[in-house]
């Protein structure tokens, strides 16, 4: 019975996620369509969300037998409620497709660590809804902030402060410094540090509207990614190293220091490449992964192994091995969907991914206020790179680097950080607050 | 209140960069489809992939044949009702079709991924999974002729060596012999001892398509290929034979000291001599004696549609000492082939030149009969011209009618074509490999294409060419 469910979920489960994919690609069209036809293909995504969580949990439910799962699905159409209800209050307009992309990624992270294990996934549930009430919180304080550019300079030095923290005090993991613990919550700075650097560099960049303002976010991007480079997490360093060159490009519109930029960037890759060994390792992990694969590139090969056997059509959930995969609940999550989910499921859901950072593009173009264009811009350009470094790894399009998979992996910096990133976007035409003026629609 | 069209216009970099990062995504999804549907196959069978064990726990793993319907590996339970992979015939076909137990090798490795996918009915498939019951695997059709087969396994005997058949007009393989050889059935058992270096047999290693063999005077096929490049297709040769041939401190013997006398290029062939040969060596331009041998895939990886061949090395340059040229050129010095590729050549000549690439796995056929994947011959193209394979089809004739193969019985119906070879491959001169590489036509027009050798057997007229006529009886029978 059990095999019969899981062979046909296989199916149903590829049939919600084409049809969210197929509508998700009309949406980025979003401002072009009326808002009648807006609406009910909104409505219509979030019911393909929903109903692929509720397949996915119940063909687990029926492999595992553990009624658990049913409540992990109810728990998370709390959270969905929950979360659609605070955006409504915070601001005029709900860009229901970008939530409903969020929400789809969710109920995969759901789904997938439920059938990785289970008692990740109620964790991930208790993060959701933490992560939920926390970013709400930001967002009230930002919200209240008078005229936030001011702070710009406090913004870089804690972020400096807190990564050089890293380098030097914290713990080592795959050959990178990347957090510190607080008690039993491991607390990741980089990933809010993110944001501070967006809010800074935007600050910069508006504040001074001239040269001034490129240089010193220059000289204080490059700090960061020094810091960075000196806590050897070069997948961070290089998110925000692209965030600062796009951003820099939004806001000056100068192709000659766009190509500047990544030419040095391009330069720094390739001294990084011959002072990191580990960096090296990975090079050959990534260029012939079967040559070392007990050694170097078991990660990765297990990573194809797992897409490869799966094949288009996935095993079925519960069926497949991805649980051999090493790290498989946080960096190669994306193989374990696509070993049993289907390459096809893969696939929607790397278009998925594509159209959500078009859609936050979207957002940041109709935002009228400049401050938070630029940090929505860069908002986009962060979600963008790091799912593509990370899906990118996993299928060994890119090296891997050891990144998360936004709203998918298993994590609360990230997914706290992610959540508040969406709810920037969505909110900001509500968020910039200037005593001077009260709220400024220009 | 800014227009729109201003709006646009001043944010227009927003969307260069979101097409930017959306372009990185389609090329990752690009990246991701060409994966899936031509490199995946590589990680899937390989050996730390452990994934199978999940297949076999709802389908039986299916039945491998020869091309004439023998069972030649197939599932069976023992009395504990576990399941056992069995070979019926034991080391008959155990190169080729290897074996599962240790990892996995053969066919069954290349196949394994077919052999579990089971294609029966769905509705029969639904109605085994709720009984409990596993469905049976597709069934691995082989292009192996069961009989000829034999005939080569019996023939080789005692000998290490190895035989290869392949029909010329398809590239079918219908007969592939390695010894040593090893028991497939008890593969994991003997395992230690199959593979203990010390003993150096390398059982495990199929040497028709990965042995790297001295080729002997079976590799005047290609320099006579050579010869008629740098002639334009004319064969007009003249030599004067006195049994030996000097360059620099070296001498070359003809095979027993003979002295042929005058002969002309088909003599020299059919008479396999030496001197001759090596004197033509002498005269080729070595960048185009070379062009000529990568023409004929030496030193390349060869068009097959099996898992894995051997590169044949041919390796002459300009800084060659002259001594090493020459014998080169009689099939001695530092060239290495498989017996598969000088069976390929000999199958291009008896196609008028078109080379069809050989395979092994004909098609898979699900549990009910349905055919579920058949594989098409591929044309490779034409490896040497049609007149040269004219000449040198002639040139072959007259070995087997008056030259070196004379003697040997091939029987009235079949009109046979080959070269012998004698290869020497120590410093001791009396110990060589046998080699016989051509081919056969029978009444009907049906041709067969072979390489064998025989390891320190001596002449190849002797053992490698009898061989040969007994695969092509079983064959042509």
């Amino acid at each position: 019975m059990v095999n019969v469910i899981t062979s046909f979920s296989r199916i149903t489960i590829l049939s919600f996620v084409l049809i969210f994919t197929i509508i998700d690609l009309i949406q980025i069209f979003e401002y072009k369509l009326n808002e009648a036809v807006y609406s009910v293909l909104s409505t219509i995504q979030s019911v393909m969300v929903v109903l692929f969580l509720f397949n996915g949990l119940y063909v687990l439910f029926m492999a595992k037998d553990d009624p658990g799962m049913i409540m992990l699905g109810i728990f998370t159409c709390v959270f969905f409620v929950g979360f659609y209800v605070a955006v409504s209050k915070l601001c005029d307009f709900v860009p229901r497709a970008l939530i409903n992309n969020m929400f789809l990624f969710i109920s995969f992270g759901i789904v997938t660590l439920a059938r990785l294990k289970t008692e990740l996934a109620a964790k991930h549930m208790i993060i959701l809804f933490v992560a939920l009430v926390i970013s709400l919180l930001v967002m009230m304080v930002l919200k209240i902030i008078d005229r936030i550019e001011r702070y710009m300079y406090i913004f870089a030095v804690v972020g400096i402060i807190l990564l050089l923290i890293v380098a030097f005090f914290g713990k080592v993991e795959n050959g990178a410094k990347l957090s510190f613990a607080a008690g039993p919550i491991r607390f990741q700075p980089s990933e809010f540090i993110k944001l501070s650097f967006l809010f800074f560099i935007s600050g910069c960049i508006v504040t001074y509207k001239d040269m001034r303002g490129f240089l010193i976010s220059s000289v204080g991007s490059a700090i960061h990614v020094i810091a960075l480079v000196l806590a050897r997490d070069l997948g961070t360093a290089l998110i925000f190293l692209t965030a600062y060159v796009f951003v820099m490009f939004i806001a000056y519109k100068n192709y000659i220091v766009l190509s500047l930029e990544i030419g040095v960037a391009t330069i720094g890759g390739i001294l990084a490449y011959n002072y990191f060994p580990h960096i090296q390792t990975r090079f050959i992990a990534w260029t012939d992964p079967l040559s070392v694969v007990d050694d170097k590139g078991y990660q990765i090969s297990q990573s194809l192994f797992a897409i490869g056997t799966g094949g288009w059509l996935g095993s079925g959930l519960n069926k497949g091995m991805p649980n051999k995969i090493p790290v498989v609940t946080m960096d190669f999550i994306f193989a374990a969907i696509s070993e049993e989910m289907g390459a096809i499921v893969g696939l929607c859901l790397i278009l998925c991914f594509g159209c959500t950072v078009i859609l936050i593009f979207n957002g940041a173009f109709n935002c009228n206020n400049s401050f938070y264009m630029l940090v929505t811009s860069g908002i986009a350009v962060l979600f963008a790179v790091q799912t593509i470094l990370n899906i990118g790894g996993v299928i060994k399009f890119i090296p891997s680097t050891g990144v998360t998979l936004p709203f998918i992996s298993y994590g609360g910096n990230s997914m706290l950080s992610l959540m508040i990133y969406i709810l920037i976007v969505s909110c900001c035409n509500n968020l910039y607050f200037d005593s001077r003026q009260g709220r400024r629609h220009d | 209140m800014i227009d729109k069209k201003t709006h646009r216009l001043i944010r227009k970099e927003i969307y260069i960069v979101a097409v930017l990062f959306f372009g990185l995504f389609i090329a990752m999804i690009i990246y991701y489809c060409n994966y899936l549907e031509n490199d995946s196959k590589d990680f899937i069978y390989n050996a730390y992939n452990s994934r199978f064990s999940v297949f076999s726990d709802d389908v039986v793993r299916g039945n491998i044949y020869t091309a004439d319907g023998k069972v030649i590996a197939k599932t069976v339970y023992d009395k504990d009702d576990n399941e056992v992979r069995t070979y019926p015939d034991e080391r008959l076909f155990c190169h080729a079709v290897g074996y599962v137990g240790q990892g996995m090798a053969g066919l069954e490795a290349q196949y394994s991924f077919d052999l579990l996918k089971s294609n029966i009915p769905l509705e029969d498939q639904i109605n085994n999974n709720l009984s409990g019951n596993k469905s049976p695997g597709d069934s691995l059709y082989t292009t192996f002729d069961y009989d000829t087969q034999m005939a080569a396994f019996e023939g080789l005997g005692m000998f290490d060596g190895a035989v290869i058949a392949i029909e010329p007009d398809t590239g079918r393989i219908v007969a592939m012999v390695s010894k040593p050889d090893y028991d497939p059935n008890t593969i994991s058992k003997y395992w230690d001892d199959i593979t203990d270096s010390t003993k150096n047999k390398s059982s495990l290693l199929n040497r028709a398509t990965l042995g790297a063999y001295p080729p002997g005077s079976t590799f005047k096929i290609v320099t006579t290929i050579a010869f008629l490049r740098a002639n334009d297709g004319d064969d007009t040769f003249s030599y004067n034979c006195n049994g030996k041939y000097d360059v620099d401190d070296y001498t070359i013997h003809c095979s027993g000291n003979k002295k042929h006398g005058k002969e002309d290029l088909l003599k020299a062939f059919s008479n396999s001599c030496n001197s001759a040969y090596a004197y033509i060596g002498m005269e080729l331009d070595r960048d185009k004696y070379i062009g000529t041998t990568e023409d004929l895939l030496f030193n390349k990886e060869l068009p097959t549609l099996l898992e894995s061949t051997k590169k044949s090395s041919f390796k002459i340059d300009s800084s060659t000492k002259d001594s090493i040229v020459a014998q080169t050129a009689i099939g001695q010095g530092n060239t290495t082939v498989s017996p598969l590729h000088m069976c390929m050549i000999a199958s291009a000549i008896a196609n008028d030149g078109v080379l069809m690439e050989p395979y092994l796995a004909d098609k898979l056929v699900s549990a009910d009969g349905q055919l579920v994947s058949q594989t098409e011959p591929v044309e490779y193209g034409q490896l040497v011209s049609k007149e040269e394979s004219k000449l040198l089809q002639s040139y072959m004739a007259a070995v087997v009618e008056e030259g070196t193969a004379e003697k040997v019985d091939f029987g009235d119906e079949l009109t046979v074509y080959g070269k012998t070879g004698t290869a020497e491959y120590t410093e001791n001169k009396n110990i060589t490999h046998s080699w016989f590489v051509g081919y056969a036509v029978d009444d009907n027009g049906n041709k067969l294409a072979i390489a064998v050798i025989m390891e320190s057997a001596g002449y190849g007229s002797k053992y490698a060419a009898p061989l040969a006529a007994k695969v092509f009886e079983a064959y042509f029978q």
